[in-house]
């Protein structure tokens, strides 16, 4: 037996580490692969045994029996499931989504139509309520049980437990129709929309740059009240859990610790609880946000809001199996890279979960 | 917030535009806007304004036919032949002049395509195969039709008007071609007629934008642009017309039209419809053998609160009609014989012993006003001791059960495709046991004799006797069928006060924009 030398030792190391590294990568890739896979086999599993036909969708109760079965050729429902769901397979590996039976577009573009419109509704949303939640979450734990926390309990409750679509109604009866302080249902004012070339999707962007005077100023006007009651929506989770968080930290031994040496509360708030609760946090704020890009289908119907969440809801009563699936996918893709994102960010601000 | 508002206060500036039309209603329905392809209310009410016919039916009384892109039309050498002039000065909105070869090439589109409406010109015995052969370019301006269908020049006429029908430009959409779709991709979203309007741009449940089209041979319209919006929430519909961001807002609920009526800034519009809601028993379902009988079906027409419902369920969404043919249709039987009168339901339902305890299931679409027409009936069928189980399902979902057979009892609505009694009465009145999935098949009546009746009648080419007969045929449904008629609607509508000349008709597609203006 041959001693190695200690750099041969420590490349052995390297790429025993490297290797360690390649293998934990490739078995994130095909868990997410599986997840996706998963995501989409149950998807159209269920879009099958749904009762709405999809060539009776199109064709309508009136069309010829020549029509029906034409449009069932068309839409590839006359094979087996299996081999539709192969047919999607080989065509989503090709890059390609398919067409939406209820707009007639490719999915891909609705999806780039769509899905801007609603992250640039849930980010704005996601950044307010984090800047709300945050700080109330803070003062809640600072005294739990007092009037403070009392106060902030009532906060995330009512924004936790207010349907979204009676609120969302009546701000705009109040805001938009009574008192005309902000614009109402849509992204733009007419006299905007329809002028601005949308490269983007992201009106705010595309308002910006198209230089047209007032455009900009209308996009916010329009983007006040769901962006307002998207983040009420996600405060109250927010809040709430992030309060317990804290909470759970400020009863832990280093804690008692810090404060018996004398530790001022601020301290131990900032210093002591704050970061060994930050990891908990972030998970929080990851998932609100994942929720909110999702989760908007009642905002985006009460405000015009042409997004994804209403672009699902639209496909999955048209029966439009395409767009459906397209735009699961890309849900689940946004919860992978967002779990994903979570968990790198997690391991920076946590040691323990390395 | 109140910041932030005050920063970005909103100044109003949508629908004040005057050139500029701003409808709010929901556009969630529009699977094409080739008039070869796309049946749905929405789209229909476009290619009204977008596309034209050779005859249409007037605006204003729809019985009378307008030539349109037609200039006349004669008889053809035959009796299922018609000659036609087309419009010596007609365009498209491309420019391009209109062509026989356009007659010829939109008709033998629409057939061969074979998309949902083309059941409508399948009525002329139309195939994909005989198509070609059925259309003739007799010189520059004359096109001629035949057909193999055992119907009359008048009726051809009547199917002709159906936005199935409608003439696109062949030289713009041979240009938009790709993989031989025959210009579909393309059609579905941009436009190739001569209506007043054109499509500017169509975003799938989102907007469609028309533009003018000043020349258009039926004139230009006195809008510059229409902006339909897709608003899929009926409460904002009604905010957005209160304000004024919209001209107009289709499809609001009663309670909403209510709140609006009596504000000096609004005007209600209330069109008659030619939407027939009725009640259908399924006589071919074996598990319930009460369905087939007719003491059933006529204990059912006295157990319905049709006033009730008309009035104070559905404030005035309906009317009491109780015959297959809507009222403002030629040959419509007004009569409304029946009323909710629970004893004498209940003694026709002992005269059959039929016993007390019967328990009906009935389908029901589940959104608005569906839920309070079956809870209604529920009521009412309960003091009879009939039990009906209230089953909420999709409309799609509904209409497969139809088509199968699979349902007991189903609360409907019935809406014309063409403006001829036709096309209402062979779904109601005709089941030839030959394969054609009419409503009677659907609802298991077998009725030779009557079926034989509906295809007299629209073969018959004397107006008066075809409209005798239809009152007729009507009648006899009326009195004992499978079908309780019930309700005819009506469309309302909330319009801006400065919005005037808005015209619609009877029909899905008859919504005209061609004459409106602001002031």
């Amino acid at each position: 037996m041959s001693a190695l030398s200690p750099a041969t030792a420590e490349d052995a190391g390297d790429v025993t580490r490297r290797h360690g590294r390649l293998r934990h990568v490739l078995r994130g890739v095909g868990t997410v692969c599986f997840t996706l896979f998963g995501l989409l086999l149950i998807t159209f599993g269920l879009s099958r045994l749904s009762p709405v036909d999809p060539a009776l969708q199109l064709v309508g109760d009136h069309g010829s029996a020549s029509s029906y079965a034409a449009m069932r050729r068309t839409l590839g429902l006359d094979a087996p499931w299996p081999v539709q769901f192969e047919r999607y397979g080989v065509r989503l590996l090709h890059g390609d989504l398919g067409v939406s039976s209820s707009t007639g577009e490719r999915v891909s573009d609705d999806l780039r139509r769509v899905f801007p419109a609603t992250l640039e509704l849930a980010t704005l949303a996601m950044g307010l309520s984090t800047l709300v939640g945050l700080p109330l979450a803070v003062l809640g734990a600072w005294r739990p049980r007092g009037v403070l926390d009392a106060l902030v309990r009532v906060v995330s409750l009512a924004g936790n437990s207010v349907p979204i679509y009676w609120l969302g109604l009546l701000a705009l009866y109040l805001f938009y129709a009574h008192w005309r302080w902000v614009a109402g249902p849509g992204r733009l004012d007419d006299a905007f929309e329809y002028t601005i070339d949308m490269h983007t999707n992201s009106v705010l962007i595309d308002s910006w740059r198209s230089g047209v005077p007032g455009a900009f100023a209308n996009a916010v006007s329009h983007l006040i009240l769901p962006v307002l009651l998207l983040a009420a929506y996600a405060v109250g989770n927010i809040t709430r859990l992030t309060r317990a968080a804290l909470l759970a930290e400020a009863g832990k031994e280093y804690v008692t610790l810090a404060r018996a040496k004398g530790a001022t509360d601020i301290r131990v708030m900032l210093r002591h609880i704050a970061p060994n609760a930050a990891g908990l946090v972030v998970t929080v704020l990851a998932l609100a946000y994942a929720n909110l890009l999702e989760g908007a289908v009642l905002i985006e119907t009460v405000f015009a809001w042409p997004g994804l969440g209403r672009y699902l809801t639209t496909a999955l009563f048209a029966a439009d199996t395409a767009a459906v699936l397209g735009a699961t996918l890309l849900i689940g893709v946004c919860f992978v890279l967002i779990n994903g994102l979570t968990d790198v960010v997690v391991q920076m601000l946590d040691p323990r979960s390395r | 917030m109140i910041l932030c508002a005050l920063c970005f206060a909103h100044d109003g500036l949508a629908a004040s535009l005057p050139d500029v039309l701003v409808v709010a209603q929901s556009l969630d329905d529009i699977a094409s806007l080739d008039p070869a392809e796309g049946f749905e209310l929405s789209s229909l009410q476009a290619f009204t304004n977008v596309y034209q016919r050779l005859v249409q039916p007037h605006p204003d009384d729809p019985s009378t036919l307008v030539p349109t892109l037609a200039s006349s039309w004669t008889a053809g050498p035959t009796p299922h032949s018609l000659v036609f002039s087309l419009r010596a000065d007609a365009v498209f909105a491309s420019g391009h002049p209109l062509r026989p070869e356009d007659v010829m090439f939109s008709l033998s589109r629409a057939v061969k395509l074979n998309r949902a409406p083309v059941f409508i010109l399948n009525e002329l015995g139309w195939r994909s195969e005989n198509i070609d052969g059925s259309l003739h370019k007799i010189d520059a301006h004359r096109v001629r039709i035949d057909w193999s269908s055992d119907v009359g020049p008048a009726f051809v006429l009547r199917l002709l008007t159906a936005p199935v029908a409608s003439i696109v430009d062949e030289w713009e959409v041979a240009a938009h071609e790709a993989n031989g779709d025959a210009g579909n991709g393309w059609l579905k979203n941009h436009s190739a007629g001569s209506g007043p309007f054109k499509i500017r741009r169509y975003i799938a449940h989102e907007a469609l934008v028309l533009d003018a089209n000043p020349s258009s041979p039926q004139g230009a319209p006195l809008l510059k642009t229409l902006i339909f919006k897709n608003v899929a929430d009926a409460a904002t519909r009604r905010l957005l017309v209160e304000v004024g961001d919209a001209d107009i807002a289709r499809d609001l609920g009663p309670d909403q039209i209510a709140a609006l009526e009596g504000k000096p800034d609004l005007t209600t519009l209330r069109f008659p419809s030619a939407t027939i809601h009725y009640l259908m028993f399924n006589a071919a379902n074996p598990s319930n053998p009460a369905l087939a009988n007719p003491a059933l079906w006529e204990a059912a027409r006295w157990l319905i609160d049709y006033q009730g419902i008309a009035l104070r369920l559905l404030q005035g969404e309906f009317e009491v009609h109780q015959s297959f043919l809507a009222d403002g249709y030629p040959g419509a039987l007004p009569d409304t014989p029946y009323r909710l009168d629970v004893d004498k339901a209940r003694a026709i339902l002992a005269g059959a012993g039929l016993k007390q305890g019967l328990s009906i299931t009935l389908s029901v679409m589940n959104q608005p006003p569906f839920g309070d027409i079956a809870q209604s009936l529920q009521s009412t069928f309960a003091k009879a001791g009939i039990r009906l189980e209230i089953l909420p399902a999709l409309t799609s979902e509904i209409y497969s059960k139809v088509r199968e057979r699979s349902e007991e009892a189903v609360w409907l609505f019935w809406v014309p495709d063409y403006f001829d009694a036709n096309s209402t009465a062979s779904a109601f009145a005709s089941n030839r046991e030959d394969g054609t999935k009419t409503l009677a098949w659907r609802a298991g009546w077998h009725i030779p004799a009557l079926s034989g009746e509906t295809a007299a009648a629209v073969a018959d080419q004397d107006p008066v006797a075809r409209q005798r007969r239809y009152l007729a045929i009507q009648a006899a449904v009326q009195k004992s069928s499978p079908f309780v008629i019930a309700l005819q609607a009506r469309s309302l509508l909330v319009v801006r006060a400065d919005v005037h000349g808005y015209r619609q008709g009877l029909d899905a597609d008859m919504a005209y924009y061609d004459r409106v203006r602001k002031r």
